[in-house]
């Protein structure tokens, strides 16, 4: 419900719970982490249907693949960077390639591990998971959505990644269908298009909110889907604003600021500035909202990186 | 002992199996051929005695799996495949070809009766185990063969496979090891040692034989008194020659990747015409 602040792994597993009552091709792939997954309640539901495999992400994803091949739909959810960059040949190969309908969930995404170091962060997830072929790649941006994203990616046939943070986060939306590749205008404006994803956006909304305040005309677009791209409403909104910028919790090297370049390059007029992290390891000390604070992420920042842009 | 008769026609069908692999290796000018001939009794021995596969059945919810961890044999499986019917043996003149449904490696969405893409090392143990759980859940009686190579071994996903099959007491998942001992290096336990093979995987908890890969009797007789101890996963150790059945390249690691030419190619044809002579010769007597 709209104001309530929920754990997203939490919210996510017991959305997949409940699925699978009604659909039992679903089976869960846990990498010793499938409690802190939300999976606690799918595991004393379906015992049968939950395979925990201990540390060992390569092989989760080939046997979710050869499961996969007889009609399974195989949800293996862990800590990101570790169902993204260690497997990613095991991705590419027995997913991609193989096109299998294999959900993967990378948790704890970004900087939310903001103290556990480089290891545990996942800021090239975007990146790496969209260039394979035929991969969908998922960032929803509440509670709400990643209860209807979860439903839309076991619905979905073909290989799905899908992001999610740790941290409580507060549900902002009313309920609605998710529809993979579709974004949507949150705000309407004529002097900047902002295009956030996943995580930022609560952060993004409160700073249009405050821009606003301020007599700025922005266009805000929500992202859940990160690829495939919804290229229609970017493409509208950019050539109306002549300005974009990309907010999300990723390196602003092969993320969405990166993927919205690209299109973007060919377009007239349009200057794109891309916020996120910068291509290094990132700080690993102190809290979440310290580091997000730290590179600009919060709504205070974006609010003054906005201002900055429209000042140049 | 195996009945004399199904041992002549499982030997039968791979010494054709072995002229296909000659047949694709004319059109594509080479290939991995030493890895493909010290495996093709075996996949022979499946394919057209051990396995319930058929081209009608493909899709079949409850047939046997096989598939190539080591996907640079692929021509072993086409081989097999194109005489068991799967495809017309046209194809096997593709080879090398743009657009090929045979590729180098396996491709599932091309070529009907290949179950995975393979090729990168490491991987396939995973996948078969994969299907082998996707029928202990739908209690489906189905097995799934996989071959791996040697000289794939070091990979550690297979160790991580080997551990998730025991736990999951895969005794559907039935594994050769094709021991061959050459790999495109040299020896395989100079190039990196993972002997005991066997003892690795006992202790992981796997049931463990050793056999000839190459001797048709041998092949069928273990086949035939699977599952051991039920529970366990089943790794069968098969001693290879590497480049088995062409006289002139066996056991050498020259042959690993054969770049061959027309006269070599007619040379090991006709040995095979004499060998398949041979035992159409016993069947005859035996049928």
């Amino acid at each position: 419900m709209k104001g309530e602040i929920l754990d997203p792994r939490k919210e996510f597993g017991n959305a997949v719970t409940e699925l699978a009552k009604t659909n039992p091709d679903v089976v869960v792939f846990s990498a010793d982490s499938g409690k802190s997954s939300g999976f606690g309640n799918f595991a004393k539901l379906f015992p049968e249907r939950y395979f925990e495999c201990g540390i060992m992400e390569q092989g989760v994803v080939g046997m979710a693949a050869g499961m996969a091949t007889a009609g399974k739909i195989p949800v293996f959810c862990a800590i990101a960077p570790f169902v993204t960059a260690r497997p990613f040949e095991m991705v590419r190969n027995d997913l991609g390639y193989m096109k299998q309908n294999v959900k993967i969930v990378g948790r704890n995404c970004g900087i939310t591990y903001s103290d556990l170091g480089a290891t545990h962060q996942s800021l090239d997830d975007y990146a790496i998971m969209r260039i394979i072929p035929g991969m969908t790649i998922l960032a929803p941006q509440d509670p709400m959505e990643i209860r209807t994203a979860a439903k839309a990616m076991l619905e979905h046939n073909g290989p799905v990644y899908m992001r999610i943070g740790n941290p409580k986060i507060e549900e902002i939306f009313d309920e609605k269908p998710f529809v993979i590749g579709e974004g949507e205008i949150l705000a309407k404006g004529t002097d900047v298009t902002v295009i956030s994803t996943g995580s930022t956006t609560a952060d993004a909304i409160q700073a249009v909110h405050q821009l606003t305040k301020e007599g700025i005309s922005v266009e805000l677009i929500g992202m859940p889907t990160v690829w495939p791209l919804d290229k229609e409403l970017i493409l509208n909104s950019a050539r109306k604003t002549g300005k974009v910028i990309t907010v999300e919790e990723h390196y602003q090297n092969g993320g969405l600021g990166s993927i919205v370049t690209e299109l973007l390059s060919e377009e007239q007029g349009v200057i794109v500035r891309r916020l996120g992290l910068p291509n290094a390891y990132a700080i690993t000390c102190g809290d979440y909202r310290e580091l997000l604070h730290y590179y600009h992420l919060d709504s205070e920042g974006i609010a003054e990186k906005i201002t900055e842009y429209l000042h140049q | 002992m195996a009945d004399k008769t199904r041992i002549l026609r499982a030997e039968l069908a791979a010494a054709k199996s072995r002229k296909n692999v000659f047949r694709m290796v004319r059109a594509g000018g080479h290939g991995h051929v030493g890895g493909a001939l010290s495996a093709i009794d075996i996949v022979a021995a499946l394919y057209f005695d051990i396995m319930n596969v058929s081209p009608e059945k493909k899709d079949a919810s409850d047939r046997d799996r096989f598939l190539l961890s080591a996907g640079h044999k692929c021509l072993a499986q086409y081989a097999v495949l194109a005489e068991k019917g799967y495809f017309d043996k046209s194809v096997l003149d593709t080879y090398g070809a743009l657009g090929s449904h045979i590729p180098g490696h396996p491709d599932m969405h091309k070529l009907p009766g290949v179950e995975a893409n393979t090729g990168a090392l490491g991987h396939g143990l995973s996948i078969a185990a994969g299907m082998a759980m996707a029928a202990k859940l739908d209690k489906l009686n189905y097995s799934v063969y996989a071959i791996t190579g040697d000289g794939e071994l070091p990979e550690g996903s297979n160790w991580e496979a080997a551990a998730a099959a025991a736990k999951f007491k895969l005794d559907n998942l039935i594994i050769f090891i094709d021991n061959n001992g050459l790999q495109i290096s040299g020896n395989v336990t100079d190039v990196m040692n993972m002997e005991p093979i066997d003892d690795k995987f006992r202790t992981f908890g796997w049931h463990v034989v050793t056999i000839n890969g190459n001797n048709m009797n041998e092949i069928l007789d273990t086949l035939d008194s699977l599952p051991y101890n039920g529970g366990k996963p089943i790794a069968i150790l098969c001693k290879t020659t590497k480049a088995k059945g062409l006289s002139f390249g066996e056991n050498n690691v020259n042959y690993h990747f054969w770049n061959a030419t027309e006269e070599l190619i007619q040379r090991a044809e006709a040995e095979l015409d004499e060998v398949i002579a041979q035992i159409e010769q016993q069947l005859e007597v035996v049928e």
